[in-house]
């Protein structure tokens, strides 16, 4: 089914969240995504304690201890070295994680979908160029790339989106580029031009609805990917810097207490595993429902 | 065939040039004055002066980028600001063991990743298949660098079973747990291509002959179903082993293994330019190289490509 402006745009529009909705598993990370939604804006109202109150003893059947404390009713994913409560932290940062995926994959939607239609529609010596440029890019090891761009701009939330929008547009551009391609000759194409369409009405509105449904899915199918990869750049200290919250710093700060305090390693990191699948899963739902050819 | 490799081989060193361009451009960019690390901390603003003089630092950036290519093409890479020793040195000595444990990751992940597919393929709808696939979904949702910890905590720290760290000189205990953090995700989507690959071939008139004929469900598999499942396998290797490139240095930082992903981790970390220029350059190469590689592969797997040259 295409996204297309044939018939009733709205009908389709629902229509596309009804079938969505049937799929069982793209149902529940729907679910899923927008309680994380709920959770990343209303982190500081539902947060059990304030993720930066500090615990610095705890007196335990009449045994003082010392933080990191184990996971227990109090703190449900346990404490680091300050007794600053996980899972409050954890709340506050998927905000972060949320964000990031939504925006690195809507700048990477803007710059590869753009460059993929220019060197689609545009066939010849800037096709070649961007496509030879594509290759290049996806030849280079993102995640260093993307380092050494932070530490250019200075590591900060914006500057990591603007890194990994940098290293992510080419599988986009290149997806565009071969749907663009295949679509160029087509008959509806060809009579647009004939009627007298010029070039950006063509592409508005022939070429890009009609392949508005794999735009679609790479947008979301991209979103853990980004998501990962925030992670990946704050856990290696060339990413968000504290005290904005971030599930990569966290398992970065727990890394030094894996042995005496693992929970605080594995929760924030199953936490992002959560998010990664349920952002796959309606991924998967997706292609079912807008492009089954794909898969 | 032939034709192909020759295009692309002839746009290889357009392509190397275009990639050696962009990462020149980048470290340009880098925060640091090279004169400034290269003359150390206390040096005074003459010393700083003469050496950016002395190395070409204060040329227009064009001429510094002209320069560092004659330079490469020559073999001079340049010395680390770091160790003072030989770049070149240092990537002889550490890009193998990059190779190394990219290709130990690319066989434990074939291995595991097409035995799993195959049974999910036979066993389809089953609870084997179920959760084959769950845990294949699974593996491609875990960051690497947390899947590495958690591997590291499992099997080093609390069984013993594997050092956490380092490297052997010998082929050793030490490889086995950074290549199998590499090989966990990759063979969770090689079971699923594998799988996809399986199920398209079941349909097949020739395996439907096969069946009809009274072949062993094992005979049907092994000689009818997978030699035509291998063709979208190799595709994905290719794509694959690229990814495994793209993976290895976070892999290798964890588990402080002195591959070409460290070396250039490192390398930014300390400014250390002409390191970083050329590990980056190197570890982007053999991606191109594992690109055209597996196209090659992938022309000479298929019969139909090799049937087109020859028509």
């Amino acid at each position: 089914m295409m996204l297309g402006r044939v018939g009733n745009g709205d009908v389709r529009r629902i229509s596309v969240i009804v079938s969505l909705w049937r799929s069982k598993s793209a149902a529940i990370s729907m679910v899923f995504i927008v309680v994380l939604a709920v959770i990343g804006l209303l982190a500081p109202v539902i947060a059990p304690k304030d993720p930066t109150e500090i615990e610095i003893f705890r007196e335990v059947n009449g045994v003082t201890i010392n933080p990191p404390f184990p996971p227990s009713g109090q703190n449900w994913f346990g404490t680091d070295q300050l007794g600053r409560d996980i899972f409050s932290r954890v709340l506050y940062a998927i905000r972060t994680s949320l964000v990031i995926g939504l925006l690195v994959r809507g700048g990477v939607m803007i710059v590869g979908v753009c460059l993929g239609l220019i060197a689609g529609y545009l066939p010849g010596v800037v096709a070649k160029a961007t496509m030879r440029l594509t290759d290049v890019m996806l030849a280079f090891p993102a995640l260093i790339i993307a380092m050494a761009v932070t530490a250019i701009l200075g590591p900060s939330l914006s500057t990591v989106i603007i890194a990994l929008v940098l290293v992510s547009w080419p599988d986009v551009t290149r997806l565009v580029y071969g749907q663009t391609l295949g679509i160029r000759a087509s008959d509806y194409v060809v009579a647009a031009r004939a009627l007298g369409a010029n070039n950006f009405r063509i592409i508005a509105r022939h070429i890009l609805p009609n392949i508005a449904s794999p735009i679609i899915v790479a947008f979301s199918m991209g979103i853990p990917g980004a998501i990962m990869y925030e992670a990946g750049l704050s856990f290696f200290g060339f990413g968000i810097q504290p005290p904005m919250p971030s599930l990569g710093l966290i398992i970065s700060d727990g890394r030094g207490y894996m042995t005496v305090a693992p929970w605080y390693t594995i929760f924030p990191g199953l936490t992002l595993v959560a998010i990664v699948l349920a952002f796959n899963f309606l991924g998967e739902g997706l292609i079912d429902v807008l492009d089954p050819r794909s898969k | 065939m032939i034709k192909l490799i020759g295009s692309r081989l002839l746009v290889l060193p357009l392509l190397l040039l275009l990639l050696s361009s962009l990462i020149f451009a980048l470290l340009y960019l880098l925060p640091g004055d090279p004169a400034r690390i290269m003359a150390g901390e206390y040096a005074s603003a003459e010393t700083v002066d003469r050496i950016r003089v002395q190395m070409g630092f204060d040329r227009h950036p064009v001429i510094q980028y002209l320069t560092y290519v004659r330079d490469v093409l020559q073999g001079e890479w340049g010395r680390s600001y770091q160790s003072n020793r030989l770049v070149l040195e240092d990537i002889k000595q550490v890009f193998p063991k990059t190779i190394k444990i990219t290709l130990v990751a690319e066989i434990m992940s074939i291995i595991l990743g097409v035995s799993f597919g195959v049974l999910a393929a036979v066993r389809r709808n089953s609870w084997i298949d179920r959760s084959l696939m769950t845990v294949s979904v699974l593996s491609l949702s875990m960051p690497l660098f947390w899947l590495a910890l958690l591997l590291q905590l499992l099997f080093a720290m609390r069984l013993g079973w594997l050092p956490p760290s380092g490297s052997g000189d010998l082929f050793s205990r030490y490889i086995i747990l950074p290549a199998l953090t590499l090989a966990i995700p990759s063979s969770g989507y090689l079971a699923r291509i594998t799988r996809a690959a399986m199920l398209d071939t079941q349909q097949a008139d020739y395996v439907l002959t096969a069946r009809s004929k009274g072949l062993r469900e094992f005979s049907v598999i092994t000689k009818h179903m997978l030699p035509n499942a291998w063709l979208p396998i190799i595709s994905v290797i290719g794509v694959d082993l690229a990814r495994l490139l793209a993976g290895v240095a976070i892999i290798e930082v964890i588990y402080a293994w002195p591959g070409l992903g460290k070396y250039a981790f490192d390398a930014l970390a300390h400014r250390d330019f002409p390191a970083l220029q050329a590990s980056l350059n190197v570890l982007a190469a053999a991606v191109l190289f594992v690109n055209l590689g597996s196209d090659v592969l992938y022309g000479l797997a298929d019969p139909r490509v090799r049937a087109e040259e020859n028509a």
